[in-house]
This record gives structure tokens, sequence and C-alpha cells, in this order.
């Protein structure tokens, strides 16, 4: 069975700039890896790499076996990988119960025809949608949240709307780019339970970039250390703070 | 919500005995603020909707008029038969008039681009002279429906009232379900929407095929109401007219394109009873409504009842 995502020897360039250089690793189901690395070192390049935001100059990123690195953002999320934005990509004048909807999209199947005619079954599609939007958010014990506009909400509940809205779908893999950032302690570590339980619970594969490293160690399976495009580490939390290569990155020659 | 919304039912109900009070200058008024209501409906898909500041809208509004008058004139249809086709002939331009967006062209640039695509039309009204009568027009024959013809001003009345509230019905569905949700999430964040699964393209594509079909068969109706197209109807200052009646009537909402359309075709002929200040009026009205309510009458009456906030995109 091959990996849930699997990037082989993938390169972006900018011109003349190599922002991602050979990078490969993989990420299973159920499996949390964070992408941890200085600023430039071309993580949230690699992302977007993977999200189809930016293009795959060289190498391949496959998943579920199948390479991705043609498709548009839109083909990829609508094969179940999706992702949280790092300055935050909720629709800020539409309420946090119309963002779910939006992240639903895919499963809403009402045709163009049927909805003009205002056929029953496309009512009840309709309906069905906006009853498991509201499930949604009250699973993650944010209901009360609905009908507020989602640019109204404080920073953790824009967070946590943001990751409903991404794991509406189901989908089998979620990017989380910088999700604790403005956060609060407390709301750190209940967003790092949550990582987890989506993890263990629901097998989702999880990549994330993430600046906090105390939430990066204590959720993480595996840490992949990037620098300067390339990768420098691989491995589980203990075996990447062991590494002398990873202090270099952050911290220079010693 | 929805029990309040099937109130809206009566609103077209209530306005059928209008033409008993209103003689046939007025009742030509009234027959105007029908047709511009699909003119607001359409650019309001495009610009409020999907978030394009594409200023096309005269055109497909030209298209569908024009496309009414030459299967009247030249085929000898009648106009009933030749309000589809307008508006597939609008919906056709919206859809050529998505290209530029489609590639990528945003805001101001997008705005000058399908500027350009009302003026282009406005040259091949005057240069296709076999077919639209140039510069001089071309009279449009009698309309009628299924043999009735429309002769008297409250005739077209009626037929214009069943297409604006089809036109809405229509619309209204396509807004509330996940089409109209994916040209707001558009709107508000492109990136974000394809991240969801949104081609956002064809949405892009869509909204503009939808904003150009209803506008079309507003010209179509156009057509039926003056009896005579020229170019000089589908102008700049035409443009202006129906960009003012979204901004008035608040950008994103059905309800809205309504009562900007209803106040600004019926404004001027408030005004007419003092001559030479006509322009002025006009145009403070529309900097007052503008200055007060940024949000357009739209906005009134949602803080007035919940069952008026009808858009998805609240500013």
């Amino acid at each position: 069975m091959p990996a849930l995502l699997e990037l082989s020897d993938v390169s972006v360039r900018f011109g003349g700039l190599v922002a991602v250089d050979g990078v490969s690793f993989e990420v299973a189901a159920g499996e949390i890896c964070a992408l941890i690395g200085p600023n430039g070192a071309g993580k949230s390049t690699l992302f977007n790499a993977v999200a189809g935001n930016v293009a795959v100059g060289a190498g391949r990123v496959l998943f579920r076996g199948d390479p991705i690195q043609d498709l548009t953002p839109h083909e990829i999320a609508a094969r179940g990988v999706r992702r949280t934005f790092q300055n935050g990509g909720l629709f800020g004048h539409l309420t946090a119960l119309e963002n779910v909807l939006v992240g639903l999209h895919t499963q809403v199947d009402s045709g163009f025809f049927g909805l003009l005619a205002g056929t029953p079954a496309s009512r009840g599609t309709e309906a069905a949608a906006t009853r498991r939007a509201r499930d949604l958010l009250a699973l993650m014990e944010i209901g009360h949240t609905a009908d507020h506009l989602a640019a109204e909400l404080s920073g953790g509940q824009q967070r946590m709307v943001e990751i409903v809205r991404a794991l509406a779908t189901d989908p089998p893999l979620l990017l989380l780019d910088e999700p604790a950032v403005g956060l609060a302690p407390p709301m750190r570590e209940k967003l790092g339970d949550i990582i987890r339980r989506l993890a263990s619970e629901r097998g989702i594969g999880i990549v994330l970039i993430e600046h906090a490293i105390e939430l990066v160690m204590s959720v993480s399976d595996r840490v992949v250390v990037l620098n300067y495009g390339r990768k420098v580490a691989d491995g589980t939390p203990a075996e990447v703070r062991a590494d002398k290569k990873v202090l270099e990155a952050y911290l220079g020659h010693v | 919500m929805a029990t309040g919304r099937r109130l809206f039912w009566l609103i077209p109900l209530l306005l059928l005995p209008v033409p008993i009070f209103l003689d046939q200058y007025r009742q030509y008024v009234a027959n105007l603020i029908l047709v511009y209501v699909p003119v607001g409906v359409g650019f309001n898909v495009v610009v409020g909707n999907l978030g394009q500041l594409a200023f096309s809208n005269v055109a497909f509004f030209g298209i569908g008029a024009y496309t009414s008058g030459i299967l009247m004139l030249k085929l000898g249809l009648p106009w009933w038969l030749t309000v589809l086709p307008a508006g597939v002939m609008g919906g056709v331009a919206g859809a050529a008039a998505s290209v530029p967006a489609l590639r990528g062209v945003r805001l101001f640039y997008l705005a000058i681009m399908t500027l350009a695509f009302g003026e282009l039309m406005r040259w091949v009204y005057i240069r296709w002279e076999p077919v639209t009568g140039g510069s001089f027009g071309m009279a449009v024959p009698e309309p009628s429906v299924l043999g009735w013809a429309l002769n008297v001003e409250s005739r077209k009345f009626y037929a214009f009232l069943v297409l604006v509230v089809v036109v809405i019905v229509l619309t209204d569905r396509l807004l509330r379900s996940r089409f109209g949700r994916a040209f707001v999430a558009i709107r508000g964040n492109e990136e974000a929407a394809a991240a969801m699964g949104i081609p956002t393209d064809r949405y892009i594509l869509l909204g503009f095929a939808w904003g150009g079909f209803v506008v079309g068969i507003a010209g179509s109706m156009y057509a039926a109401l003056v009896g005579h197209l020229s170019p000089a109807s589908f102008d700049l200052t035409e443009l202006i007219l129906q960009f003012a009646i979204i901004m008035v009537g608040g950008l994103g909402s059905l309800v809205g394109s309504v009562l900007g359309a209803a106040l600004l075709t019926a404004a001027p002929e408030f005004f007419r009873d003092l001559p030479g200040f006509e322009e002025l009026l006009f145009a403070l009205l529309i900097i007052v409504v503008i200055l007060f309510l940024p949000r357009g009458l739209a906005s009134l009456l949602a803080r007035a009842h919940p069952v008026f906030d009808d858009r998805y995109f609240r500013e």
C-alpha cells in the first residue's frame, strides 16, 4: 500500500532562487508530521507545492500513490488534501456556518437545473449540508458561533472554524499552516489535543508547519527539518532535538 | 425564516391592481422600473456576489435588446419567443466578458477592459447597419404574447411582472445554493475558495453568464417597452445609471437590486416638475444615499427585519 503522501525529490524554483531543493519524505495515515525550520527555509513553499498553489519544478508529489503535482488547487482539494492558511483563510464576511458550508462544497452535489427548478432533491441536499455543517461546529464545541460573522469571532474561535471547515469533507490529509499563531498557551494545548485526536481517532494524516516548538515536540510523530530549501533532518522529536545539524540550522555554525 | 420569505409572494400579488391607478405615462415609468430590476439583478451577481469589477453590463443589455429587435423585425417572431434567445445571447456575451477575469485580470484593469467591451458593441450597432439600422436605430414591431398584443402599457406591465418574478426566483435559488456560496467565497478569498475544492474559473464563468442572461432578458423587455432601439441608448451614461442602481440598492442583495431600480428609475420622473434641476437632484440623491447608507437601501430593510437580509456576503 502506498503512503498517504509521498514527496520525492521535490524542487521549487522562483526565477533563479531555489526555494525547495530536492526534498523527499512520506506521511502515513494517522501520522502527524511537523515541518520546521528557520524563516525562509521553504516550509510554506513546500506546503503550497503540495496544495497546488505553486508549480513543482522537479520531482513528484504522490497522494495515495497518484501523482498530483500537475493538478490545480481545487482538484487537489477535491481529492482530499485540505489545508488551513497562515494568515487566516476564513471568509470574514460569511458566518461560521456559511464558511463550513463552503468547505462542504464538493459534497453538496445539487445540480444546476435541479436547483433552478427547486426540486425536492436539491432542497434536501442543501438542507442536509446545513445540518451537517451545524453538527460539525457543535462537535468541536463551537456550535454557538454558527450564525456569527467569522470576522467577529475571537482568534481561537476563528482557528477552530477554519479547522472544522478544512475537515468538513472528512479529508484523509490535512495541512495546517501555523495553526498556533496568536493563540494563548491554554488554547495551544487544546489545539494540540485536537490535532492528536484527529490523527489517532480518525486516522487523518497531518502535516504541520509550526514555530511553537513545544507544540511541535508534544504532538508530532515525526519532524522534518528544512534549511535553505533542503531537508537537514527527519526523525522522531527526540532524534531531531539531538541532531547537531538542526542546531546549526537555527543558530548557524557553532 | 423560510415562512417569512414566503410572504414575498404577496408583493407581485399586491402589484396586480397597480395599472388601475396609473395613467399611460406613469404606467410607462412603472414598466421601466420592471425593466431595470433584472438589469440590477444581473449586474449585482457579477459585481456584488462574484466580486468582479466588470463594467460590461450595458453590452449584455444592448445585446438582449437588439437580439429581440432583430428576431422580431427580420424573422417576424413574436416578442415572447425572443425573450429566451435574448437571454441566451446575453449569457453568451457574459461568458465572453468573463475571459479577462479568467485570465487573472482584476479590479481596475478588469473594469477598463470590460468597459471597452460595451463600447465595442456600440460600434457594432452603428456599423452593422443592414441588421441594426445603424446610428438611426431600428423600429421594433409591436410586441405580443401568444397572440395577445401588448399594445397598451398595462399589458406590458403584466408580461414584465411575470418575467421579473421568474428572474428573481431563479436568481434567489441560485444564490442560496452552493453556487451562490462559491460566488461569495471567490469574492472573499480566491485562494481559500480553491482550497475548498471550488473550481474558481468555472464559477467566475458561470456568474458572468448568469448575469448576462438576466440582463439580456431585461434588454428584451426594454425593446418591447420603448419600441425603438438606437446605439445612443447603450452608452456610458447608461452604464453609470446601471452601476448607480446596484450601489444605491446594495451590493450583493436581490432586495437591493429591486429597490435601486425602483428609486433611480422613478426619481427623474419626480424631478421633472423642476426643470433645470433634474440632473442636480438626481446626483444629490445618489450622493446622499451612498453617504448615509453605504450598504445601500437594502441595509435599511435588513435592519428593520432579518427576512430582508438576503445577502451572503455582508460588508
